[in-house]
């Protein structure tokens, strides 16, 4: 292998010298820590706030790997024991997954010197919380009037200017069920939610993969979805029209978790690492823009965008258990699919 | 040339050429739009572009702020480079004995070599990664290279095997008779027929690697960032117009690569005349 | 043997002396696959034999489950059927576009190539977004349509077949293209010529002679389109949007959003199946052609 390896590290070289790009490897400090970070704006945000602050403070580099949630729990899965990162970053339903399938080392709250600063319960023996997601609908208004209720959304002017996405993300199965409370169903009955979208599927304007949804919305294909605040302080930051409305039920909030991976090579680091992120200057700089991350420190002066006042009106936002919905995904996914299906 | 124009004749001008004409705007125009996007002014991808600046280049070309590309990009670069030399020299080897074989075997294997292009690369990439982490490997650049050339390989294995397909059996049975080895008679006589479908499939599978997603994501482990990741990331949550703008220097690196052939082959073909 | 040896050895020179035999070249790649190809492989087609998503119970209910759906099965048929269609749309506009380059000069030709290539040099990911705009509400050709008044309201073409199949023509078209042009570049022109001095019409010379002769090219292209448009994941989500639902989509969900591996693996190998099977089919078309043509 090792003279493998040298042959296509002199290639490299010679092809960074030729292609004239910037060889750029990182210089080992005293430690690392390496971190799975969700692809795009997390990815930038951690770059540019947490991992200077993390050099500052304790001398070690941050590494970072742009995986999504499902993909995490997919890797860890498959590499059962030999993780290739320190820590996931997760929404509550890969974290339930995570939970039930032991992927995640036990974890010490207290040797975060800023857990403290969290709401209660926002640091446990799983891991500690890290952002706060505020979901709502998202909207163009240059084209529609601001929508107040989730059932808005299958009525018209609305309806034929609505993108549409499926139970794979998280942020998608909580404005589902919600859609389908408004409708009389509950957390654990979507069945509204079908019924009624059966009405009205040949008018609403599409269905679309989430990773599309964004350029999809700017190039005006919709005008109307359900999203969170972040996405949309993101997309209006960079000049799409685009504003945030709560429904008259209460916008949906959801937490963002850091968890250390089970046979995580760098455990101390990773502590460090964790209370880095907590702490209130980095939380503040997270939550301005360009990254517009909800925070969870209470010493954080929340931003006058943000759909609340203090973190503590986050609990009269609409909360769900995902222990409840996890086992329910499967059969939804199936459903939606054989329903929406032409 | 042509003596007469019959009714015959005009309708296949006529058809062909509307046909040939419509496949050119059907290839050019989303790389028009692309091009376009990338050469916008706004702070977002967006069609049409409000005005022009070369704003998105310049960031990309910045070694601090598209630090994080530039390592991407010269990780995929390497893993093409090795995947595809791997793909090309195993593949055309395999072909040249596949493709004018009409043993059962051949054939049987000749279908088994193309399924990893079959196979879903999600599920190939997941399979991959718990099979090496069954014997012991850790995910690197390295296994990702190895993932890719499987990946790749049916694309050199096809163009070969068509091309050699051309070959003119007696052409190789005269060249043996006249005394030459079967090692002169592939440099000498089979290679040079056959260049341009292993040429043609070595720059669909370097162009194949270099865009692969599924593979790269599950093998990929710290520092291995590729490419065509990274950009997913940018285009899906941030609109980042440095997307469109990879593919204009990649475009301009082609057409600067290809004039530069011409020159030396042009050089060398008045050299050997 | 002996001849053979004899004659390698009288022609001298560094060559190698012996023809290696054909399952010597095959060997290196045959080796390959069973280190890095077939211990996946066989790993999905274990886990495709478990019952449950934690992966205790042996059993085939997954199988049956996925067999027993006709749902699953209309699915299955949509995926081969769109491999089909982007195979025919690349080939009928594809092909007229390699005419067109053989009957070019060098300079042309050299310009058709890289517009050929340009799809590939445009990562997947952006090509979505340029697919957005084109197909897209208020993309290019709805504007143009509205403009000239072919109709009175935007076209729905993104998320629709339609409109996957238009993008999947532009995204795969080099596939078919460069294994067709490298073929009929090496076709001796003065076939054409005598055709046509003989008194035939293009059309003729067309389907009698350049047609068969391009035939290896023809069917590796469509045999590389095809393995490439049913599996193509990104573009199909993204530019086909949720409400058509191919395998790949089904592989994903069931692999990373709720776990379900076993069905992922029967979904995935599913895929492989009826995929290869489509391209044996294809691959007998073409040796039945090749055939007709050498008797």
């Amino acid at each position: 292998m090792a003279p493998h390896s040298i042959g296509r590290r002199a290639f490299t070289i010679g092809a960074a010298a030729a292609s004239g790009l910037a060889l750029t490897r990182p210089a080992w400090a005293k430690g690392s820590v390496t971190s799975a970070i969700y692809p795009g704006s997390w990815d930038e945000a951690y770059r540019g706030i947490v991992a200077p602050a993390l050099k500052r403070a304790h001398d070690i580099d941050l590494e970072m790997q742009p995986l999504f949630a499902v993909d995490q729990i997919a890797k860890a899965k498959a590499a059962r024991g030999a993780p290739t990162f320190d820590v996931f970053v997760l929404d509550p339903g890969p974290r339930v997954t995570g939970i039930n399938d032991g992927l995640f080392e036990t974890f010490d709250p207290t040797k975060l010197g800023n857990a403290g600063k969290l709401p209660a319960g926002l640091a446990d023996d799983k891991g500690t919380t890290v952002a706060a997601q505020v979901v709502g609908i998202g909207y163009n208004p240059k084209k529609l009037p601001a929508p107040r209720a989730w059932t808005d959304l299958f009525k018209e002017p609305f309806v034929s200017r609505l993108g549409l996405t499926g139970f794979q993300t998280t942020f998608g199965t909580v404005s589902i069920i919600e859609i389908a409370k408004a409708f009389g169903g509950s957390e654990t009955n979507v069945e509204p939610f079908f019924t009624e979208i059966k009405k009205v599927l040949p008018q609403i304007a599409g269905i679309g993969a989430p990773a599309g949804m964004p350029g999809l919305f700017q190039q005006g294909q919709f005008d109307v979805m359900y999203t969170n605040t972040q996405t949309v302080g993101t997309l209006r930051g960079r000049g799409v029209d685009i504003e945030f409305a709560s429904p008259e039920s209460g916008a949906i909030a959801f937490f963002t978790t850091m968890h250390l991976a089970k046979g995580a090579a760098e455990p101390a680091n990773a502590y460090k690492y964790l209370d880095t992120v907590i702490g209130k200057d980095v939380q503040e700089a997270l939550m301005k823009a360009p990254y517009f991350l909800v925070p969870v420190n209470r010493d954080v002066p929340l931003d006058p965008s943000l759909p609340m006042k203090s973190l503590d009106e986050m609990s009269k936002f609409v909360r769900h258990d995902w222990s409840k919905i996890n086992p329910l995904r499967a059969s939804w996914i199936e459903r939606f699919n054989k329903e929406v299906a032409k | 040339m042509s003596r007469r124009h019959s009714p015959s004749d005009m309708s296949y001008t006529l058809v062909i050429g509307v046909l040939a004409s419509l496949a050119l705007v059907i290839l050019v125009g989303p790389v028009l739009v692309v091009l376009l996007t990338s050469f916008t002014d706004n702070r977002s991808l967006k069609f049409p572009p409000t005005g022009l600046s070369l704003q998105w280049y310049a960031e990309l070309f910045d070694a601090t702020r598209s630090r994080q590309i530039h390592r991407a990009a010269l990780n995929s670069l390497e893993v093409a480079a090795w995947s595809t030399g791997l793909a090309t020299l195993f593949g055309t080897m395999a072909a040249l004995a596949l493709a004018r074989s009409e043993a059962r075997w051949a054939r049987m294997l000749d279908t088994l070599f193309m399924s990893p292009m079959i196979l879903p690369g999600l599920a190939f990439g997941l399979a991959a990664l718990m099979y090496f982490t069954f014997l012991g490997f850790r995910p690197s650049l390295n296994l990702i290279m190895v993932g890719h050339a499987i990946v790749i390989v049916p694309l050199v294995l096809r163009t070969t095997s068509a091309s050699l397909s051309q070959l003119d059996a007696a052409l190789l049975e005269s060249s043996a008779s006249l005394g030459a080895s079967w090692f002169y008679t592939l440099r000498r006589v089979t290679l040079p027929i056959i260049a341009p479908g292993i040429f043609a499939g070595a720059f669909l599978a370097f162009m194949a690697s270099i865009d692969n997603v599924p593979v790269s994501l599950f093998l990929s482990g710290p520092r291995s960032d590729m490419l065509p990741i990274r950009l997913w990331g940018m285009m899906e949550s941030t609109l980042d117009v440095r997307v469109a703008a990879v593919s204009g220097v990649f475009i301009t690196t082609v057409i600067c690569l290809m004039l530069l052939m011409e020159r030396v082959v042009g050089l060398t073909k008045r050299i050997r005349d | 043997m002996t001849p053979a040896a004899a004659r390698a050895g009288c022609s001298g020179g560094t060559r190698l002396p012996l023809r290696p035999a054909e399952w010597q070249l095959v060997l290196p790649l045959a080796l390959a696959f069973v280190a890095f190809f077939a211990g996946p492989l066989l790993i999905l087609a274990v886990v495709s034999a478990f019952d449950n998503e934690q992966i205790t119970t042996v059993g085939f209910a997954m199988w049956t489950k996925f067999l027993g759906d006709p749902f699953y099965w209309k699915v299955i048929g949509d995926t081969v059927k769109l491999g089909f269609l982007t195979v025919g749309a690349t080939l009928l506009v594809g092909y007229p576009l390699a005419l067109v380059y053989i009957a070019s000069g060098p300079w042309m030709q050299r310009v058709l190539i890289f517009v050929v290539i340009l799809p590939l040099l445009t990562s997947v990911v952006v090509r979505t977004f340029a697919w957005i705009v084109i197909l897209g509400r208020e993309g290019v050709i709805n504007h143009v349509v509205l403009w000239l008044g072919f109709a009175p309201a935007p076209l729905r073409l993104l998320q629709t077949e339609l409109g996957l199949v238009i993008a999947l023509t532009q995204i795969e078209m080099p596939l078919m293209l460069l294994p067709l042009l490298s073929v009929l570049g090496r076709i001796d022109p003065n076939l054409r010529d005598a055709s046509a001095a003989l008194g035939a019409s293009k059309w003729r010379t067309l389907f009698q002679v350049t047609l068969p002769l391009s035939l290896p090219g023809l069917i590796a292209g469509c045999i590389l389109v095809f393995a490439s448009s049913t599996t193509a994941f990104i573009s199909q989500s993204i530019i086909g949007g949720n409400r058509l639902v191919y395998l790949p989509l089904l592989i994903w969900q069931q692999s990373l959003v709720v776990y379900n591996w076993p069905l992922a693996s029967v979904a995935a190998l599913t895929l492989l199946l009826s995929v290869s099977a489509g391209i044996v089919a294809l691959t007998l078309f073409g040796r039945r052609g090749m055939r007709h043509l050498h008797v």
